[in-house]
């Protein structure tokens, strides 16, 4: 009987050490590699980088962003619509595209105006310092500077759930436009579509 | 008892070499496009992927406003009997690769854009595909192209 015991205590330690061995800690990874969690519902960050890559190598092929006048357009982030079921932050999307666009020297964006308000608000309340006594009014910015958008980002992401026995599916499709602010009309359109399906084991989770 | 178990086993061959599709091609022959082709300098660490990837042709185009287009034409190579056989086998049917652009700039100095990530990528076996990236801005002139067996890592 006591020899059962030692037996039996021996195997749950042998087992506690097993399953405490099989975790690991927190480690940070490269953002740029394959790593990190993959999962069918949601948009993982690979996600987001994948059509930003396709987006922005779309955009600058397609030569919307140049104006003929060789003056550069003024581009502002609208409204990237979520029109999935899970709450996602579309600002990953659109930061990446508009630093690409910077960067490419053909046109400059704006943060003095998008959809949801001003992205740095500064423009408007260094405008408000106008004959506060505390400032040197020549230093201060004057009404009527600010350069107004000529362009405008936009989309929308949907996503359409699939299920059919232990497999489960989603389909994501990224919509994003540039829109002459002047005409209205749209100058480049593409479109990112990512599927994911995952099956669920037939026993356990 | 022996001799059975050779045909079982032969069929079981036939069978999985049987499952994998591969892509056959056609194109014109007489091309209208005038290509403008890059002599490449590759680089190759991995035996493996060397013989499962054929780099076809680098080609480049200059964009309106002056940026650069790349191009790379790559082709799986996985295929013929045992190859296809094997890589059934072992659940690689399609191939999995994954591909990084990165762009320098007249400096030599690396850009960093949303094309500096590794982009997942399914090949068929006999399958071609086009990798395709544009310079970041019209100052990048040259680019390095890597390629590696997908990870998860």
């Amino acid at each position: 009987m006591k020899k059962q015991h030692i037996i039996l205590a021996s195997t749950a330690v042998a087992t506690a050490i097993f399953l405490t061995a099989c975790g690991s800690g927190p480690s940070r990874f490269n953002a740029q590699s394959n790593r990190g969690i993959t999962t069918t519902d949601d948009i993982n960050f690979k996600d987001w980088q994948i059509t930003a890559e396709k987006t922005v190598n779309s955009m600058l092929k397609s030569g919307a962003l140049r104006r003929p006048d060789g003056r550069k357009n003024i581009v502002m982030i609208s409204t990237v619509k979520n029109s999935t079921s899970q709450h996602v932050n579309t600002q990953i999307l659109t930061n990446k595209i508009r630093q690409a666009i910077l960067r490419s020297g053909l046109a400059l964006t704006t943060t003095a105006v998008s959809a949801r308000g001003a992205e740095d608000k500064a423009s408007k309340q260094v405008r408000q310092l106008e004959g506060d006594e505390m400032f040197n009014q020549d230093t201060v910015q004057k009404q009527g500077t600010a350069i107004a958008p000529d362009m405008s980002l936009a989309g929308e992401i949907v996503q359409e759930k699939t299920r059919q026995g232990r497999t489960k599916q989603s389909y994501f499709f990224f919509h994003l436009t540039l829109t002459d602010l002047k005409t209205g009309l749209a100058v480049w359109e593409d479109n990112v579509e990512i599927a994911k399906q995952s099956k669920k084991a037939l026993i356990g989770w | 008892m022996k001799k059975s178990a050779y045909t079982m086993f032969a069929a079981l061959v036939v069978v999985c070499a049987g499952c994998q599709n591969t892509v056959d091609t056609l194109e014109n022959e007489q091309k209208e496009m005038k290509v403008n082709y890059i002599r490449s300098k590759n680089i190759s660490t991995d035996g493996y992927l060397r013989d499962r990837l054929i780099i076809d042709s680098m080609n480049k185009a200059t964009l309106p406003g002056g940026i650069m287009q790349a191009q790379v034409t790559i082709r799986s190579n996985r295929v013929g009997f045992f190859t296809e056989l094997w890589s059934d086998i072992t659940d690689e049917d399609p191939y999995k690769i994954a591909y990084r652009f990165n762009w320098l700039d007249l400096d030599g100095m690396e850009i960093q854009t949303a094309n500096s990530v590794w982009t997942e990528l399914d090949l068929i076996p006999g399958e071609t595909r086009r990798l395709q990236s544009v310079a970041p801005n019209p100052r990048c002139k040259d680019f390095m192209l890597s390629i590696k067996e997908f990870d998860y890592k």
